[in-house]
């Protein structure tokens, strides 16, 4: 079985297509450093089983682990997201209105086998 | 009248009313302004779509406010009081909400609904895979979940709003006029009158303007309610801290001094009691939910402090009323401001018998080492962990995070559960075909770009100050763990009366009315666009007349609104578990196919409909196995390996998708051609 698709060789990928992946890629690892700094710099820092109050260690009020844990983290994403979106993210082309959304007696294009 | 109440009637009365008056003005406004749009562009993509024309503010905050459902203002802050700092991590995975939710999917949805001419989500599946099958599915899914969410909602924005108006005299007089019309009429015997005039009206106003004015109108407003709500908490945050400064010693931080206070706290103790009246009542005296009751007691310091956390009844002729709910304050600190608050008026009139005290302790956190010998003795190892765990200090401070669940003997958030739900928030808010239809409505690229810098902000702006807002409360206002969905009103009307701006609490009690109203409109008009798009014009008539469409969506939009406010006249009782359970339902079903058709030039639609109804599948079992396992409740799921349905749900269908495409063949080359390449002019 042809497990690969095969348009014309000449032919390259969309660029809205390969940056969208790109960036959905970075997005996801984004995610990902976000998920392994958080939970686990909580878990051992704030599931504290005996807390005292004299030794309670807490920044600017809030404690401790979870300044670090998340609200730091927080504004660290923030920044990143700030980066992603004025520096690193493409402006592509998406395309113009399709002639099938605005016609409402429209037939199906794709049922006629038209690729538009 | 218990504190509570006199301070919600002192402070909301009028206020409430002229802000809800207002407010509905307004969104009415917006509708007609957006019916203007409908006749001057093609109807059904300007209905359901606003004509892929919006800009930043209008895309970041729908998308905000629809995101941020009634639960952020009601639940989230009744979680927060009830369990504390450890709902810092509970929401953490909204340091990179925004731009997962946004980013994963948004530029390349938004450019294949283009090429495809989609207007919807079933729209897309069915024509990226040419397969009206797989639009149909999707169409099943989406209305299934959406009709219950939908009730779920409606139900969440009437409990709201009858918050809002509880003490308005003109409400309690309709409430008494509709409680005698409604006695013998069938479905609405026994319904709360009350609760039935906030449904009608709440229903009514959503329905005519979702209706009137299409997808713009559910915009527009939208923007005003995602205004509203950040609004709110900002004027929330700095008066919380003011008056928990004024309890504060000179020289130290006041939320330094919530959270030193907050480590002391232990859980209240929960139960029921005999009340009773020094003589006979010749009328029914009711015993009001807030009510503060205190019990003498010579063997430790002060009275032990009560409060009645479900109204009860003393019938005539009686003087005493069995197994009044009450929960007791344990924390010698809470019991004291209680005593202190001159706000807290105690039934002096009633007196609880001491035999007839049944309490239970938290399943979490709930342990008393009663002979004080620090051992774990028998009868002392409530949650049957091995430990002792009370009277360990820092439970509201540290995780997990006391509970009172049966489910939760280890704790609100074990770390299983707090990896669960950093994977729910942000990857399966992705999955949300509420959300998709936001991503397919931008103008362009640099919208996106802007909009999800807008909502990181917007984010960072309430949920994060939502936390220190409701760990404030635990310090302000103790004992509401027996009504903890009213501390957002309750809180509201508190600071704003001890600054004496009791007018300012309308606006504050608007923001979680704003936030269900929201997610309401949006929903409706997803399932209207479903039935009308996807099944009439796509299925039965692809060559209807604008003006039949025309009808039909708003008939479409009229019946289903109507049909989920009858449908919540008698509401099922789990509210936010219904929502919970949609919510991560439509990820576990939605997300996989969605992502693998917009990523993987390979998918084809035989592995995504596998992927959908395997997520689909796996998730609903993991609700059945809890339904007939040993939780008993289809609303307390099985969690495989401590994890949330969701993450099964998820793996299960992504799994599905590539196995099942890996062995089918592949997609036809002018579909990969259409979505994937350079499309080169002829």
């Amino acid at each position: 079985m042809n497990n690969t698709p095969s348009p014309a060789p000449s032919e390259e990928f969309a660029p809205v297509f390969v940056n969208s992946r790109r960036e959905a890629l970075w997005i996801f690892c984004v995610w990902a450093v976000g998920l392994v700094w958080a939970v686990p710099y909580c878990y051992f820092t704030g599931y504290d089983e005996s807390v005292d109050a004299a030794t309670f260690s807490t920044t600017l009020g809030i404690p401790t682990w979870l300044f670090w844990g998340i609200l730091v983290p927080w504004i660290v994403a923030d920044i990143f997201t700030i980066w992603f979106c004025f520096c690193y993210m493409q402006d592509d082309d998406l395309g113009g209105e399709p002639e099938t959304a605005s016609a409402t007696a429209e037939t199906n294009s794709d049922a006629k086998g038209d690729p538009s | 009248m218990n504190g509570l109440s006199f301070l919600l009637a002192a402070g909301t009365s009028n206020a409430a009313l002229w802000t809800f008056l207002l407010y509905t003005l307004a969104v009415f406004g917006l509708a007609a302004l957006s019916n203007q749009l409908l006749k001057s562009k093609s109807f059904l993509s300007e209905y359901f779509l606003g004509s892929r024309g919006l800009g930043v503010w209008a895309f970041a905050l729908t998308f905000a406010a629809t995101s941020a459902s009634g639960g952020s203002f009601t639940g989230f802050p009744a979680k927060i009081y009830t369990h504390g700092w450890i709902l810092g991590l509970w929401i953490g995975s909204y340091i990179v909400v925004p731009i997962c939710a946004m980013g994963l999917l948004g530029k390349r949805i938004n450019n294949v609904a283009r090429t495809a001419g989609a207007i919807t989500v079933p729209d897309i599946l069915r024509d990226r895979f040419r397969s009206p099958s797989f639009g149909l599915l999707a169409v099943s899914l989406i209305v299934f979940f959406m009709i219950f969410n939908l009730v779920a909602q409606f139900k969440s924005g009437s409990l709201i709003l009858k918050t809002l108006v509880a003490d308005v005299g003109l409400f309690q007089n309709a409430t008494t006029h509709v409680g005698g019309w409604i006695q013998g009429i069938g479905f609405l015997e026994g319904a709360d009158a009350g609760y039935l005039i906030c449904l009608l009206t709440f229903g009514v106003a959503v329905i005519i303007y979702t209706t009137y004015g299409g997808f713009h109108a559910v915009v527009w407003t939208d923007v005003m309610q995602g205004v509203v709500m950040v609004a709110g908490v900002l004027i929330m945050l700095p008066l919380a801290l003011l008056l928990v400064g004024k309890m504060a010693p000179p020289g130290t931080g006041a939320l330094k001094f919530a959270t030193t206070e907050m480590i002391a706290m232990v859980p209240p103790e929960i139960g029921t009691a005999t009340v009773t009246i020094n003589d006979t009542t010749t009328e029914s005296l009711a015993i009001q939910q807030g009510d503060w009751l205190r019990l003498e007691d010579k063997s430790s310091d002060g009275p032990r402090v009560f409060r009645v956390t479900r109204t009860t009844v003393i019938a005539s002729g009686t003087n005493q009323a069995s197994e009044v709910p009450i929960l007791e304050i344990m924390a010698p600190l809470d019991k004291t401001r209680v005593l202190e608050n001159p706000a807290n008026r105690f039934r002096d009139d009633l007196r609880i018998i001491p035999d007839s005290l049944r309490l239970q302790s938290y399943v979490y956190g709930g342990e008393e080492d009663r002979n004080g010998n620090g051992q774990l003795d028998d009868g002392e190892d409530r949650n049957q962990n091995g430990k002792l765990d009370h009277p360990r200090k820092g439970l509201y401070v540290t995780g997990p995070g006391p509970s009172a669940k049966p489910k939760d003997v280890n704790g609100f958030l074990p770390l299983s559960l707090a990896f669960s739900f950093f994977f729910m928030w942000a990857i399966s808010g992705a999955g949300q075909p509420s959300s998709m239809v936001r991503l397919m409505a931008f103008k362009d690229s640099q919208t996106l770009r802007r909009s999800i810098f807008t909502v990181a902000i917007y984010y960072s702006m309430i949920y994060f100050p939502l936390v220190i807002i409701f760990c404030c409360a635990r310090i302000l206002m103790p004992g509401m763990e027996g009504e903890p969905d009213r501390i957002m009103p309750a809180m509201a009307v508190f600071l704003t009366e001890n600054i004496g701006a009791g007018w300012l609490a309308g606006l504050l009690v608007a923001a979680p009315f704003a936030a269900v109203m929201s997610t309401v409109d949006s929903f409706l008009l997803m399932i209207s666009s479903a039935l009308v798009r996807d099944i009439y014009q796509r299925n039965i008539n692809p060559r209807a007349q604008e003006r039949s469409i025309k009808i039909l969506s708003y008939l479409f939009t009229l019946i289903v609104g109507t049909g989920a406010m009858l449908g919540a006249v008698n509401p099922p009782q789990f509210l936010q578990d219904i929502i919970v359970y949609t919510g991560s339902g439509l990820a576990a079903a939605f997300l996989a196919p969605m992502v693998f058709a917009l990523y993987w030039p390979r998918a084809n639609g035989t592995g995504c409909i596998a992927g959908m109804l395997a997520g689909f599948a796996a998730h609903l079992s993991m609700y059945v196995a809890g339904m007939f396992g040993e939780n008993g409740s289809f609303f307390q799921p099985y969690q495989l390996f401590n994890f949330n349905p969701i993450i099964v749900g998820l793996f299960t269908s992504f799994a599905a998708t590539y196995l099942v495409t890996k062995c089918t063949a592949p997609p036809p080359d002018d579909l990969v051609k259409k979505y994937f390449y350079q499309q080169t002019k002829s």
